[in-house]
C-alpha cells in the first residue's frame, strides 16, 4: 500500500485515527474516515481518474462536489454496481472497490485516445453531419461503433439488490442547503418552535464556511457549525437531514429530496433502504444552495492537476489534502487570493498568481506578498503542458510575453454562479446582475425565499446575514413569534470580478463542457452555422445535457455565444433548469414498487383456497383471479377449461366473481337516479327482482354493463364489471353529486363486503338446498330465473341469492359477508361432491359466456353503442338518460356500423383468432374492404368447434353468408361463415330450468 | 345442510409479527362496521337519533368519537362509518337498522374493510413511507381520522391513543399487498 | 400541486381525479335543439389561459366532488368549493321564477 503522499501533517476535519482501505482500478489505497473517494485519491497522488466521454481525454478531479463533470466512476461490483458517480460525492468506507471507466483497456493506455487525433470529425453536429449517408449503415456500423467508442460506464446487468424507499416529509421552514446561509436561517427559524427540515447534500454540514476556513465570531468555522448543528439536533421540531439533495420544486409547496441513506456503507444495514425519495410539503423554503466556481475556457484547460480554486481550498480545510506541491493561480476575481494565501499557509509553493484583471487588486497584492510569490497582473494561461498530469503552464503575460512556469497544480476561478437552479423549476427566468458577472434568481416560486451566495450573495457576512433575515422572516409570515434576527461575526471578502469569458489566444482545445467535450471551437462553430439560439446551442453540441446538468458549463457557454453572436449574455438567454438538479436513480423513484410489490394486487375472498387446490391465476386490473383449476392428470390448460365448461353444462360448477363492483343504492330517488345513469328502465323493476342494465357514456358509448337488484322499495343493488369497477362507482358519484344534486341517494360501495360464487349448472340448485338454511323456499316457483333475495346459510349467517346466470345454464349467485367466502368455498366443493362439482375460473366462463353470444371487454371497447352490441331495443324511449341524446348522432346510429354477430370457421380444422379482420370472400384484404373483425374467440367443448364473436358491418342481415378472416399480425387468412351469435340453447331453456 | 361452524377468515392470509418494540402491529378481526349515509333532508333526525341512542354528537369533521361502545368516524359529507367490537356477535348493520329506517342507509361493511393497528414512538416514521398526510402531534392528534392512501392503496386512518396508535383500514382484497408493505416499512424499526 | 379539499384539507393531486369543465351544464336532452347543446356540452372548450373551474373528485379521500378555481399557467388554486353545493345553488338558480 503506497503512503498518502499528499495529505498534509495536519488539518481537515478527516478522523485520522480511523483509516480506511478501498481500491481504485483494482490497486489498494488508504484513506481516512471523512474522506472522499475523491480526496483519499488526490491524498494518494493519484491524480488520473478518467477519460473523457468523447475524445477519450485524460481527466482529474476539477471540484469537490456534486458540479464534478470529470470524476465519474463506477463502484461497487456486479449488481451493486453503479456507472457515472461523481467520486467527489463518494464518502470513503472500508472495502469500497472503485474504477475508472470509459477507457479500455486500461486509463493509462487508452485506444480510444485515437479519437482525440479524429476530433475534427467529432465536432459539434457531428451526429448530424458524419453519418449522412447510406442510412443503413446507422444500424450496423455508425451507432456500434459510436456508442463503443463514447459514453460513459456500464450499467448493472441483474437486477438491483437494494432496498429504496419513498416517504414525505411535512414542515413548515424547508431550508436547502447547510453552509453558512442555511444553518443561520434554520436556526433563526426554529427558535420560534416551527417545524424546521435543513436539507443538505453532503454528509458534513458547513457548506462553503467548512471549505474556505474563514473565522466565524473569531474562531475557525467548524466551532460554530458544530455549535448549531447540536442546537438544531436539540429541537423537536428540527430535522436535520444530511446527505439529502433537494433535487426539485413541484407546485404547492412540494419538493423532491433524495436521501442516501445508505451510500456511505459498504452495505445497506438490515432494514434500512439504500437511498430514501423524499417529498416534502413546505410552507415556507429558504434556498441556501449557495454558488458554484466557474472555470476558465483556456487550452488545456481539462488536463489532470487544473482544478477549481475553491476546490482546492476544499481538499486543503476539509480533508488536509494538497491536490499540488507547486501551484499556480489563475483568477479574474479576488476570490482566487484566498486560495493563494490558503496554500502558502499550508507550506504549498505557489508559483504564481496569474490575475486577468489589469491593474494590481489589493486583496491579490496582498496574497502574493504573504505567499511571496510571483503576481503577473493583467496575464492568462493561454495553454498547458504534461500528459496524464499536468507539470506545467504557458502563460501570456500583460505585456504579450508568452512564460512557460513548471507547477503540478494549476487551480482557476473564473467567477462564481449562484446555484439557483430550484428558483427556475416552476418557470422563474433569472436575471442578469452585472456586478457580480452572473445570473441571479428572478422570479421566487411561491413561498420560497434566497439567502447567501444562492442569491448572489458572496461575502460570508452576507450569507450569515441573509439567513437570519430569511430565517426569521419565514417563520414571522406563518404567524409564528419570533426575536430579531441572530447573526454571528464574520466578515465579507472582496469580489472584484471582471469577467474572462474565454481565453482567446489559446491555439489547443479549451473546454467549456468537460463531461460532454465541448470546446469553444463548437461553440463557436454552432454560432457560424446558425444554432444561436441557446435552447439550439444545447441540443446541437449536447453543451450542459449531461449528468452535470452543466452546473460548470451553461454560463461560460452562453458568453462565448454572446460574444460569437455580438450580443449581451441576458440577450443570448439562459436555458431553464428543470428537476432534477443531479440524477435521481430510477430505483430510487419506484421505491418500494418494483418486482411483486410493482402495484397493490387485490386478492378475492377464495383466493387462499384457489391456491391451495391449484388454481392458476390471471390478472383482471389489480385483482388476481383463478383462471382454471388444472388437475394433474390434465395435459394443458385447454383440456382443463373444457373439462371445466362441461362439467357446468352437465353437472355444477362454482366461480368466484366477488371481483365484479358492487353498488348498495338507497334513498327515495334511487329508482329515479339509476334511471338516469342506465339507458334502460328500472324504477319499473319489481323488488325481488333483477335486470340487466347499460351504461353509457354522454357522447352515447357504452361504459359499463351489469345487473340491478332491487331489494326494496327504496333499496337497489347493482354490480357492474370487474375491470371498470371504481370508473364506474365514480361516474355514479359524480352524477349524484354534480348533476342531479337534489336527488336522495345514497351510494355505498360494497364490493369488498361479500363473497359472491356464481353456481352454475343442471345441479346448481340441488347443490345449494345442502347450503342454504332450509327456510328459503329456492324452488323454481319461489325463486325463478332473475329473482334476487335474502337468505342465510349455515344455521344463520346472513346472505344474498340472486337467480342470474352468464353460463346460460341454470344459475345462481350466492354472496356471504366476505370473512366467510373461504367457508362457503369448502362447504360448496364438500357439499357438491355427489354431484361432481367442480371450480371454475375466468376461462371457462368467458368460453360460456361466447357460446351464449354475452358482450364482455373486448366488445364493450370503448368503440361501440348499444345497437353495435345488439342491445338497441333496449334502450329507453322516453326517459332522459345519460348518453341519450349523442347516442342518436347520425354517425353512431348508421346501420352500416360493424355491430355484433357470431362466426364458424368453414374448415372446422381451423383455429379462429380474435383480432382477425373480416373482408369479403372476393375483395382483396385492403383497409378499404374492412368490414370488422372477431372480438372474442373460443373453442367451444359444448359445440365441438371454434366459435367466434365479432363486429361486421350490417352483420345480423348477413347470417349465413361466407366472409374471409384475415389475420396480417399471425399471417393467417380462413374462410368463416356468418352466425348467429348466441351458439347454445338460443330458446334459454336451461336457463329457466 | 351444513352441520359445522363455518370459520370466519383473516383478511391478512400472510400476516406475521413484528419483533421488537419501537413498533408493533395488531391485526383487527375482531370488528363490526356499518356505514351510515344520511338521507335527502335528513341530517337533523340523524343527529337526533345518534343523541338519544349515544348521547354524542357525530361528528361533522374528520374526527371520532365514542360512546357505549361504539365508535363513529367522519367518512365524507353526510356519512359516518360506525365501528365496535364483535364480542357477543354484535352486528351493527343489525343494530343500527331499525334506529334509521327512512331517515339514513346502514349498509354492513364489517367485512369491508379490512383493519390494523400501528402503535409505537416510531410509528409516524413507519407510517412515513407511505401515508402522505401529515401526522405530526401538532396536525393530527388523538380523535383525528383521515381518509388518504398508503403506498397507493385507500386507506381511513385514526389516531386512537398518544401512544402513538393509529387505527388503519383499507378494503378487504388490499390486505396482504398493505401488510406486506408495512412489514417492509417496519423492518428498519425492528432490531 | 396541491388542493385544499373543504373537508379533508390540503391533499396532494394524486388523491383526486379529474372530472372535467365545471362552466357547463347538462342541457335538456328534451329541447329542439338538444342536438346542438348536447354538442357543446360535451365537446366545446375554449382554452383559454388564466383561471378556469374545474370538477375534481376527491377520490382517495372523501369522495366530494369539488369544484376548483386554478389558473392554468400558475396552477395557484384561488377557490374550491363542494360540487353539491354549487350544483344547487346552480339548479335554484334555473328555476322559473328565479330572480339571478
Ligand atoms: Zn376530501
Amino acid at each position: 500500500m503506497r503512503r498518502q503522499s499528499n495529505r498534509l501533517g495536519e488539518g481537515g476535519i478527516i478522523d485520522r485515527s480511523k483509516p480506511v482501505t478501498f481500491t481504485f482500478d483494482g490497486a489498494p489505497y488508504q484513506g481516512y474516515q471523512g474522506d472522499t473517494l475523491a480526496s483519499a485519491l488526490l491524498a494518494n497522488g493519484v491524480t488520473l481518474v478518467g477519460r473523457s466521454f468523447k475524445y477519450h481525454r485524460p481527466r482529474g478531479v476539477l471540484s469537490a462536489g456534486s458540479e464534478e463533470p470529470n470524476a465519474l466512476v463506477e463502484l461497487r461490483s456486479e449488481n451493486y454496481r453503479e456507472a457515472n458517480t461523481k467520486a467527489t460525492m463518494v464518502e470513503l468506507f472500508d472495502g469500497l472497490s472503485a474504477s475508472s471507466q470509459n477507457r479500455w483497456p486500461s486509463l493509462r493506455l487508452d485506444f480510444m485516445s485515437i479519437n482525440s487525433l479524429l476530433s475534427p470529425i467529432f465536432v459539434a453536429g457531428f451526429y448530424y453531419k458524419t453519418f449522412m449517408w447510406p442510412a443503413a449503415l446507422w444500424e450496423k456500423l455508425y451507432e456500434p461503433a459510436i456508442r463503443r467508442a463514447a459514453g460513459l460506464g456500464r450499467a448493472a446487468q441483474g437486477e438491483d439488490p437494494d432496498h429504496y424507499e419513498k416517504a414525505t416529509a411535512h414542515c413548515d421552514v424547508l431550508v436547502v442547503g447547510g453552509g453558512a446561509a442555511g444553518l443561520n436561517a434554520a436556526l433563526n427559524a426554529a427558535r420560534s418552535g416551527a417545524r424546521v427540515i435543513l436539507a443538505d447534500e453532503n454528509a458534513q454540514l458547513g457548506g462553503r464556511a467548512l471549505d474556505d476556513g474563514l473565522p466565524i465570531d473569531g474562531a475557525p468555522p467548524v466551532q460554530w457549525i458544530d455549535s448549531v448543528r447540536e442546537q438544531l439536533e436539540r429541537e423537536p421540531n428540527v430535522v436535520v437531514m444530511r446527505r439529502t439533495t433537494v433535487f426539485g420544486v413541484y407546485d404547492t409547496g412540494t419538493y423532491g429530496a433524495l436521501e442516501r441513506v445508505s451510500d456511505h456503507l459498504a452495505q445497506a444495514k438490515h432494514g434500512f433502504p439504500r437511498q430514501r425519495l423524499w417529498r416534502i410539503i413546505a410552507k415556507r423554503t429558504i434556498l441556501a444552495t449557495g454558488a458554484t466556481e466557474r472555470p476558465i475556457v483556456f487550452g488545456g484547460n481539462d488536463r489532470p492537476g487544473v482544478m477549481l480554486a475553491s476546490a482546492f481550498r476544499t481538499y486543503l480545510n476539509r480533508y488536509g489534502v494538497a491536490p499540488g506541491r507547486r501551484i499556480v493561480v489563475f483568477t479574474n476575481n479576488d476570490s482566487g487570493a484566498l486560495t493563494a494565501a490558503e496554500a502558502a499557509l499550508a507550506g504549498l509553493e505557489v508559483v504564481a498568481i496569474v490575475d486577468s484583471r489589469r491593474g494590481l487588486s489589493a486583496e491579490i497584492s496582498k496574497a502574493a506578498s504573504t505567499a511571496g510569490t510571483r503576481m503577473i497582473s493583467g496575464g492568462v494561461v493561454i495553454d498547458t503542458v504534461g500528459k496524464a498530469k499536468l507539470s506545467g503552464v504557458v502563460i501570456r503575460t500583460g505585456e504579450g510575453e508568452d512564460v512557460r512556469l513548471s507547477c503540478d497544480c494549476l487551480v482557476m476561478s473564473g467567477g462564481w454562479n449562484p446555484n439557483l437552479q430550484l428558483t427556475t423549476h416552476l418557470g422563474g427566468k433569472p436575471t442578469w446582475n452585472d456586478a457580480i458577472a452572473a445570473f441571479v434568481p428572478g422570479t421566487h416560486p411561491p413561498g420560497m425565499s434566497v439567502a447567501g451566495a444562492a442569491g448572489g450573495s458572496f461575502g460570508l457576512k452576507d450569507a450569515l446575514d441573509e439567513g437570519a433575515k430569511a430565517g426569521s422572516e419565514a417563520v414571522a409570515s406563518l404567524g409564528w413569534k419570533v426575536a430579531g434576527p441572530a447573526s454571528p461575526r464574520a466578515d465579507n471578502q472582496p469580489y472584484g470580478i471582471r469577467p474572462l469569458w474565454l481565453v482567446e489566444a489559446s491555439k489547443s482545445k479549451a473546454l467549456v463542457d468537460f463531461q460532454n467535450d465541448v470546446t469553444a471551437a463548437d461553440i463557436a462553430l454552432a454560432a457560424r452555422e446558425g444554432f444561436q439560439s441557446v435552447e439550439h446551442l444545447k441540443r446541437y453540441t449536447t453543451l450542459g445535457m449531461a449528468t452535470d446538468q452543466g452546473r460548470t458549463s451553461n454560463v461560460n457557454a452562453l458568453a462565448i455565444m454572446a460574444k460569437a453572436t455580438d450580443r449581451s449574455i441576458p440577450e443570448t438567454g439562459m436555458t431553464v433548469a428543470r428537476p432534477p438538479y443531479s440524477p435521481v436513480a430510477i430505483g430510487a423513484l419506484a421505491g418500494h414498487h418494483r418486482g411483486k410489490s410493482f402495484k397493490a394486487v387485490r386478492r378475492p375472498p377464495s383466493y387462499a383456497w384457489a391456491k391451495a387446490n391449484g388454481g392458476v391465476f390471471v390478472e383482471t386490473g389489480l385483482w388476481l383471479r383463478p383462471a382454471y383449476f388444472p388437475k394433474s392428470d390434465e395435459r394443458d390448460w385447454f383440456e382443463t377449461v373444457c373439462r371445466e365448461v362441461k362439467t357446468v353444462r352437465s353437472a355444477v360448477g362454482v366461480c368466484d366473481v366477488s371481483t365484479l363492483g358492487k353498488v348498495d343504492v338507497q334513498g327515495k330517488d334511487a329508482g329515479e337516479f339509476l334511471d338516469k345513469i342506465y339507458m334502460n328502465g328500472l324504477k319499473t323493476l319489481p323488488i325481488g327482482k333483477a335486470r340487466y342494465g347499460g351504461m353509457l357514456r354522454e357522447d352515447g358509448i357504452f361504459m359499463d354493463d351489469g345487473t340491478i337488484a332491487r331489494l326494496g322499495e327504496h333499496h337497489y343493488f347493482v354490480t357492474t364489471t370487474t375491470a371498470n369497477a371504481v370508473k364506474a362507482f365514480q361516474h355514479m358519484e359524480f352524477c349524484a353529486q354534480w348533476l342531479w344534486p337534489s336527488l336522495d341517494v345514497q351510494l355505498i360501495s360494497a364490493t369488498e363486503q361479500w363473497a359472491q360464487y356464481a353456481v352454475a349448472g343442471p345441479k346448481s340448485r340441488d347443490l345449494l338446498r345442502k347450503i342454504i338454511d332450509p327456510e328459503f323456499d329456492i324452488s323454481d316457483e319461489a325463486f325463478p330465473y332473475l329473482q334476487v333475495g335474502k337468505i342465510t346459510v349455515c344455521g344463520g349467517i346472513k346472505g344474498r341469492l340472486f337467480r342470474l346466470s352468464f353460463s346460460g345454464e341454470r344459475a345462481y349467485e350466492i354472496a356471504v359477508p366476505a370473512r366467510y367466502g373461504d367457508a362457503l368455498m369448502r362447504a360448496l366443493m364438500d357439499a357438491g361432491q355427489e354431484f361432481g362439482v367442480c371450480p371454475y375460473g375466468a376461462e371457462a366462463l368467458a368460453v360460456m359466456r361466447i357460446e351464449k353470444g354475452h358482450i364482455s371487454g373486448p366488445e364493450l371497447n370503448g368503440n361501440t353503442t348499444p345497437r353495435d352490441v345488439g342491445l338497441g331495443d333496449m334502450i329507453a324511449k322516453k326517459k332522459d338518460f345519460i348518453g341519450r341524446v349523442l347516442g342518436e348522432r347520425p354517425g353512431i346510429i348508421d346501420p352500416d356500423r360493424p355491430s355484433l354477430i357470431g362466426f364458424r370457421p368453414v374448415d372446422k380444422n381451423m383455429r379462429m383468432r380474435s383480432g382477425a379482420h373480416i373482408v369479403p370472400l372476393s375483395a382483396p384484404a385492403t383497409a378499404a374492404n374492412d368490414q370488422g373483425y372477431l372480438t372474442s374467440v373460443a373453442y367451444s367443448p359444448t359445440v365441438g368447434d371454434w366459435i367466434a364473436l365479432g363486429l361486421l358491418k350490417r352483420g345480423p342481415e348477413r347470417i349465413g353468408e361466407k366472409v374471409r378472416a384475415v389475420d396480417p399480425v399471425r399471417n393467417e387468412e380462413y374462410v368463416v361463415e356468418v352466425v348467429n351469435p348466441c351458439f347454445v340453447d338460443p330458446e334459454g331453456e336451461k336457463l329457466r330450468g | 345442510m351444513a352441520n359445522t361452524q363455518w370459520v370466519a377468515a383473516s383478511a391478512f392470509v400472510e400476516w406475521r409479527d413484528i419483533p421488537g418494540s419501537s413498533v408493533s402491529v395488531t391485526r383487527r378481526d375482531d370488528l363490526t362496521m356499518a356505514n351510515l349515509g344520511v338521507f335527502e333532508g335528513q341530517s337533523d333526525k340523524v343527529l337526533e337519533v345518534i343523541r338519544s341512542a349515544y348521547g354524542i354528537d357525530l361528528p361533522r369533521t374528520p374526527k371520532i368519537v365514542t360512546a357505549r361502545g361504539t365508535s363513529f368516524l367522519w367518512y365524507g359529507p353526510n356519512q359516518w362509518l360506525a365501528v365496535a367490537a364483535r364480542e357477543q356477535n354484535r352486528d351493527l348493520e343489525l343494530e343500527l337498522e331499525p334506529l334509521f329506517s327512512g331517515v339514513a342507509s346502514i349498509v354492513d361493511q364489517t367485512d369491508a374493510r379490512a383493519v390494523v393497528e400501528i402503535s409505537g414512538h416510531r410509528a409516524r416514521d413507519v407510517l412515513a413511507k407511505g401515508v402522505p398526510i401529515d401526522l405530526h402531534p401538532s396536525a393530527f392528534k388523538t380523535g383525528d381520522v383521515a381518509i388518504t392512501h398508503a403506498s397507493h392503496i385507500g386507506i381511513v386512518i385514526c389516531q386512537m391513543d398518544d401512544n402513538p396508535t393509529y387505527q388503519i383500514s383499507m378494503f378487504r382484497s388490499f390486505a396482504d399487498s398493505f401488510a406486506e408493505w408495512l412489514f417492509h416499512s417496519c423492518e428498519e424499526f425492528s432490531n | 400541486m396541491r388542493i385544499q379539499c373543504p373537508c379533508c384539507g390540503e391533499r396532494s393531486l394524486d388523491e383526486f381525479t379529474y372530472y372535467g369543465d365545471a362552466s357547463v351544464t347538462r342541457p335538456n336532452a328534451f329541447a329542439p335543439t338538444a342536438m346542438s347543446d348536447y354538442h357543446a356540452y360535451v365537446y366545446q372548450r375554449d382554452n383559454r389561459d388564466g383561471d378556469h373551474r374545474e370538477l375534481w373528485y376527491h377520490a382517495a379521500g372523501c369522495h366530494a366532488c369539488l369544484v376548483v378555481t386554478r389558473n392554468v399557467r400558475s396552477h395557484i388554486i384561488s377557490d374550491v368549493r363542494i360540487a353539491r353545493e354549487v350544483a344547487r345553488e346552480r339548479d335554484a338558480a334555473a328555476l322559473p321564477g328565479s330572480t339571478s
